[in-house]
């Protein structure tokens, strides 16, 4: 049962570990056990995961990290939770080059051969994770919010 | 400049304090170990060949020989966090432990909250207060860049923030941010006294309902960037008698870095001999920015 400071229409609702875990583990093979010291949060459209620690009664704004939404069909993770996670992965994860990255960290598209499922996949650069991607048609599409972008090449020593 | 004549008895080589003014801040950052460590983060500055240099009063702080590094790749990923070093303080005398309750009352833009959460291996509970909607959402996109998990994000008057009990609570209060002249010269032509005594009603408000949300025990941190005693030591001592028998003020130092003590008058007002335990921080004493810190420990 919710408890009763969650009854306004923004209030950040507990959400099933076992469900967000099971996702996360299917599509990126993420063991189930990266997340036991974490707890999830849904609030509208999103899913937000935090620490373990009891949630006093009151109103927030945000609650740890927002890890994903479910506006679409598949459903997105955000950049900072595959940064945070995505070194876990197994699967629908591809590896860049240093000038495939300055393209991902443009924010830009471009063509990659990756033996990936279609569809949302954690990105890498030398063993770091940077963030995440849109696989489709044989492309890549950064999906790096605009405050994670690096335009200008001059500027990016990666 | 004139306005902060006022502090030529109480800074110590005043001419000396007044010449590193002039001079441009050096850019310090602090290493986020919820997202690298020290070895391998220094490991890519040498591979990048930038230039830094450890402090070596704080082994998580460095020195970049570089002028814009918020375009550091290390930045982005949030490896790193720009901050002014003297304001890596705060949180270390705060010394906060992974499973505790933390409050910071005025959060934004969470370089302390983020240092906190870091302290605490994102484990247990920090709750990030910020009245501002606007400044929020600086302080939730470093949250996110820098991966603290364990942050919640609260919107109220910190004056009037709802009863609940904290282990620790970090009073990083607005003030009139004199310390702050070597990075933003402008900041020094909007301090007058008058401004001081206005913040100093809401500094009041903000450190009594600290003291008043802390646990038993526990303790409160109350810093500022500025000189002005009538928002620091009026403010702490002003507490500090509304609550004598409940809470006292321990010693604040960190070992190498050079602090003052705290002042016990000012202008003929006695503030009492126990806020000598708080310290002030002069730009010319560590090359810095300057900084006031009081530790309150409830009983």
């Amino acid at each position: 049962m919710s408890p009763s400071w969650s009854k306004s229409r923004n209030a950040f609702e507990p959400e099933d570990h076992s469900k967000i875990a099971y996702l996360w583990q299917k599509r990126f093979g993420i063991p189930v056990q990266a997340f036991a010291n974490f707890c999830f949060y849904r609030r509208a459209q999103n899913v937000w995961v935090f620490s373990d620690a009891a949630l006093p009664k009151l109103s927030y704004e945000t609650v740890g990290l927002r890890m994903m939404n479910f506006k679409e069909d598949p459903w997105k993770p955000t950049s900072c939770a595959i940064q945070v996670f995505g070194r876990h992965a197994t699967k629908n994860a591809v590896h860049l080059t240093s000038e495939q990255a300055r393209i991902f960290f443009a924010g830009r598209s471009q063509v990659l051969k990756a033996n990936v499922e279609a569809g949302y996949v954690v990105v890498s650069y030398t063993g770091v994770v940077l963030g995440c991607g849109l696989c489709s048609h044989g492309k890549l599409v950064s999906q790096l919010p605009r405050e994670c972008r690096i335009s200008s090449d001059a500027e990016m020593d990666i | 400049m004139d306005h902060l004549q006022r502090y030529q008895e109480i800074i110590p080589e005043y001419d000396v304090f007044l010449s590193f003014l002039d001079r441009p801040l050096p850019t310090s950052v602090r290493i986020n170990t919820l997202k690298t460590d020290i070895s391998s983060l220094l490991d890519r500055l040498d591979r990048s060949s930038i230039a830094y240099t450890c402090l070596n009063w704080y082994p998580l702080g460095l020195r970049l020989g570089i002028e814009r590094p918020g375009k550091m790749i290390e930045h982005i990923l949030g490896y790193i966090h720009i901050q002014e070093e003297v304001s890596m303080v705060p949180p270390i005398v705060l010394d906060p432990k992974p499973g505790e309750r933390i409050l910071d009352l005025c959060a934004a833009p969470g370089s302390k909250t983020t240092h906190i959460s870091q302290m605490m291996d994102n484990r247990g509970l920090v709750i990030a207060n910020e009245p501002s909607l606007a400044r929020i959402t600086s302080l939730r996109s470093n949250c996110e860049r820098l991966g603290a998990v364990n942050v919640a994000i609260t919107r109220y008057d910190g004056r009037r923030f709802p009863d609940q009990q904290f282990d620790r609570i970090l009073v990083d209060a607005p003030c009139s941010s004199e310390g702050m002249a070597r990075k933003d010269p402008e900041v020094l032509s909007r301090c007058s006294l008058k401004r001081s005594l206005d913040l100093l009603v809401l500094q009041k408000g903000l450190l009594k309902r600290a003291v008043q949300l802390t646990r038993p025990g526990g303790v409160v941190i109350y810093s500022t960037c500025t000189y002005a005693p009538e928002e620091n030591e009026a403010v702490v001592g002003g507490v500090l008698g509304q609550f004598r028998d409940m809470v006292s003020l321990e010693k604040v130092s960190v070992p190498g870095l050079k602090e003052c003590s705290g002042l016990s008058e000012w202008n003929g007002i006695e503030f009492g001999d126990d806020l000598k335990n708080c310290a002030r921080y002069y730009p010319h004493q560590n090359d810095t920015g300057g900084f006031f810190v009081a530790k309150l420990v409830k009983k």
